[in-house]
């Protein structure tokens, strides 16, 4: 199967267009064919001009300094070394020109996400394409940033540069574009102009039809549960620091942040596999540290951030992947071994509940799509009625289909009792599903609001740092 | 089972060309190599006594590499292994239907201690268990040698070698006049037993997670560094336990030179079976017939017994890179 087929896009001079599609719609293959970096086995790219290509996961040189990864590649010489004054100038030429502040003497492993993501700006700037791409530009940044990004694009259009912005953010699409291509499956399914169409429309064109309801909640009475009081835990930038929360039965918090804000930490630290100062406890009963199977036992599960790496073992069966972390529960052995029956009965339940997609009970994980793969281990974390869910990025990576059933099977899942912890990078996902929204910036917990009294503004900005001066909600 | 055909195939194609640079005729000297691994039952008994002795430490490498720990530090085990069979066979004069038992444990505790050195190191440490079960491998020779020549010299040996043990405590034969004996049922009981663990036990269950994905593993619960050592453990007393076969009932003694690198070929051995115990032990057996096929083929076909060190080698790169290539097409990016 090809990841792109057949696709015709046409990007004029001055206009932001942006390209939609779920996850393997062939938006990224396309960007890279694009700009060169992958050859298609057909087909023509024509270009007036340099085709710069800003990645999602930044290509930049962490241990060197910004100007470095700016002239990489094309470096002024004086002789044969390297003319290190021009170099800085040319960087803060550009820099002052697209209105783009950096240090260009700054290392760039010390930068945040948002500054790296100017430099990689700034470094296919300094080749002055003709069209720019930006591939998911603001899966990393906070609202405040993105609106900053985009201001910079726009004026990059005015000065008459082709941008194509690649996004699944359609309130993005709306606000800054002129024109939408939709892609699915590899080939371009609707060409729109922003103009004439609203969020549901490109929604419905990416999906291929109508967008899955989400589960109802309903009232329920919240009970404690699960509460943490001073945990700090991990390194550097991205330690957790005096965290509290509780998390009560029988609702959803969710924890508002840009990636990289502690959050990994601090999920790490609850599924008691990063060291941690401070205490924990669940029913009232503290958690004894460290020790990951001790908390399964007591009903704490993880839906962890990287479900390849950490959740499942891919060569293995969709049963033995079931099963992992349970192994040792009382209804899944007989003495030493395993209760083979009893494993396929399980995994037969939640292959249903769940609607995983696989060939069979005995394929191996690695053939399952994405969101199958996730369904496995969001089943197989519910499977044993937990006390306490924590969720990291749930529906990253899987497409709208799967998304809505993990999304409604977190909610069945408050709905019984369980409490629920969802951190996630997407705002609209924890504004969804939260009763009560947390918000995290460098490590702290800078703001919460009950679900009554949500105030997007006031999330984004402690997203964006703004709580930093001491305010609280 | 195809592919394995076609890799032997290969080998073979390799092994000829080795010859006609040798200067022999390829087809004497397979000939030869056929001839003096199955021409007979005394040849075919050899054979299965150079299987058994590739069969112990060619299982100790699979489970050690099942739970995701590269050992290659089987040859050591199995010379620790037959010290301590050899030392405490000679020296105490363990009673009657004890004897064997007594002796063959002993052995395998030996190489359980040597492997789990490495084992403690990584689990420990971090440290890794490579180089450790390596160079694990020349101390243990070196140190088999020193006592066997020094401090623990037996006044009837000559050379680097322990006493003869007392009849009483070599392993009863299969097969009158040769020395084929149960070692081998032994071994291949050894490789059931495995299969068994590897997929019928919480034990075998959590050591495969830990080996095919080590950080799913931690987080549901399993204790990495537990099971490394354990599995070093268990690993090294499969290896210590080839050694004492050796020693009781092949050459009735320890000496030094009791393993022509069996530790070593097994790594080859546990890569052919794919690491599954039951296909290890048709590997070990297509081993066997190199290993005691090839004197004749010297003998007969003038063919450097090299040759077959060759082949094995060549397997050994071979079979690695097939891993190292699946690995990164696993890894790549779609």
């Amino acid at each position: 199967m090809r990841a792109v087929q057949g696709v015709d896009l046409d990007v004029f001079p001055g206009e932001i267009h942006a390209l939609c599609g779920e996850n393997g719609a062939g938006k990224t293959t396309l960007a890279s064919i694009a700009a060169g970096k992958l050859k298609a086995s057909g087909g023509t790219v024509i270009a007036r001009g340099v085709v710069g290509l800003v990645h999602q996961h930044f290509e930049l040189v962490d241990r060197l300094r910004v100007w470095e990864n700016v002239v990489l590649g094309h470096e002024p010489q004086r002789g044969a070394t390297l003319d290190r004054e021009a170099a800085r100038e040319r960087v803060n030429r550009l820099s002052k020109e697209y209105g783009l502040a950096v240090d260009p003497d700054a290392v760039i492993e010390t930068l945040p996400v948002g500054i790296a993501q100017r430099v990689e700006l700034l470094r296919e700037l300094a080749r002055d394409p003709a069209v720019l791409i930006l591939d998911e530009p603001t899966a990393v940044l906070a609202p405040v940033e993105i609106d900053a990004l985009f201001a910079t694009v726009r004026a990059l259009a005015a000065r008459g540069t082709a941008v194509l912005i690649i996004t699944h953010k359609l309130q993005e699409v709306v606000s800054h574009t002129s024109r939408i291509t939709v892609m699915r499956a590899g080939k371009v399914v609707a060409r729109l102009a922003t103009a004439d169409t609203n969020v549901d429309a490109i929604a419905r064109a990416m999906v291929g039809g109508e967008l899955p309801e989400l589960a109802a909640r309903r009232e329920t009475i919240p009970a404690p549960v699960f509460s943490m009081h001073e945990i700090s835990a991990g390194e550097s930038s991205l330690a957790v620091r005096s965290a509290a929360l509780e998390v009560r039965g029988g609702e959803i918090v969710g924890i508002a942040g840009v990636e990289g804000n502690g959050q990994s930490a601090l999920a790490d630290a609850i599924a008691g596999v990063l060291p941690y100062t401070g205490s924990m406890e669940l029913d009232g009963t503290p958690i004894p540290p460290g020790n990951p199977g001790a908390r399964i036992a007591q009903g704490i599960r993880a839906i962890p951030q990287d479900r390849r790496r950490e959740a499942l073992v891919l060569p293995w069966s969709v049963i033995d992947n079931i099963t992992l972390g349970d192994q040792r529960r009382p209804s899944l052995r007989k003495g030493g071994t395993l209760d083979r029956p009893a494993a396929r009965e399980l995994a037969r339940t939640i292959v249903e509940r769940f609607d995983v997609r696989t060939p069979s009970l005995n394929a191996s994980v690695s053939a399952l799509s994405g969101g199958n793969q996730q369904k496995v281990v969001v089943g197989r974390a519910l499977a044993h009625n937990p006390r306490l869910l924590l969720a990291y990025q749930p529906t990253r990576g899987i497409d709208v289909g799967a998304a809505a059933l993990v999304q409604s099977r977190l909610i069945e899942a408050r709905n019984a009792g369980v409490a629920v912890l969802l951190i996630s990078f997407e705002l609209d996902e924890v504004l969804a599903l939260s009763d009560r929204v947390i918000v995290m910036y460098r490590g702290a917990i800078v703001g919460t609001f009950e679900r009554d009294a949500i105030d997007r503004a006031r999330i984004g900005a402690l997203m964006a740092g703004a709580g930093l001066a001491g305010v609280a909600s | 089972m195809i592919r394995a055909l076609g890799v032997a195939l290969a080998l073979a194609a390799i092994a000829a060309l080795a010859m006609i640079v040798a200067g022999a005729n390829p087809i004497v000297g397979f000939f030869a190599l056929f001839r003096g691994a199955l021409g007979g039952p005394n040849q075919i008994a050899e054979t299965l006594v150079q299987t058994t002795s590739l069969l112990f430490p060619s299982l100790a490498v699979a489970f050690a590499f099942r739970a995701g720990l590269f050992n290659i530090g089987a040859e050591g085990q199995l010379i620790i292994g037959g010290l301590v069979a050899g030392l405490i066979g000679a020296r105490l004069n363990v009673p009657g239907a004890l004897a064997i038992p007594v002796i063959l444990v002993a052995g395998a505790f030996g190489g359980a201690l040597w492997g789990s050195t490495a084992g403690v190191l990584r689990a420990r440490f971090g440290g890794n268990e490579v180089i450790a079960t390596l160079m694990l491998n020349i101390v243990a020779a070196l140190l088999a040698n020193y006592l066997v020549v020094g401090p623990l010299h037996s006044p009837g040996a000559t050379g680097a070698e322990t006493a003869q043990l007392p009849e009483s405590s070599w392993l009863p034969t299969l097969l009158a006049d040769t020395r084929l004996t149960i070692a081998l049922p032994i071994a291949i009981l050894l490789a059931f037993a495995l299969r068994f663990v590897f997929d019928r036990t919480i034990f075998g269950y959590e050591l495969r997670a830990a080996g095919d994905a080590p950080e799913a593993a931690r987080r549901a619960g399993i204790n990495l560094a537990r099971t490394a050592f354990v599995a070093m453990a268990l690993s090294g007393a499969m290896a210590g336990l080839g050694g004492a076969t050796i020693v009781t009932g092949v050459l009735h003694r320890f000496n030094v030179a009791l393993s022509p690198g069996y530790g070593f070929i097994a790594i080859a051995v546990a890569l052919v079976g794919d690491l599954d115990p039951l296909r290890i032990i048709v590997a070990a057996f297509a081993f066997g017939i190199l290993q005691s096929g090839s004197l004749t083929m010297q003998a007969y076909a003038h063919v450097p017994k090299d040759v077959v060190t060759f082949v094995e080698g060549l397997a050994i790169v071979a079979l690695a890179a097939r891993r190292f290539v699946a690995e990164r097409a696993k890894t790549s990016p779609a």
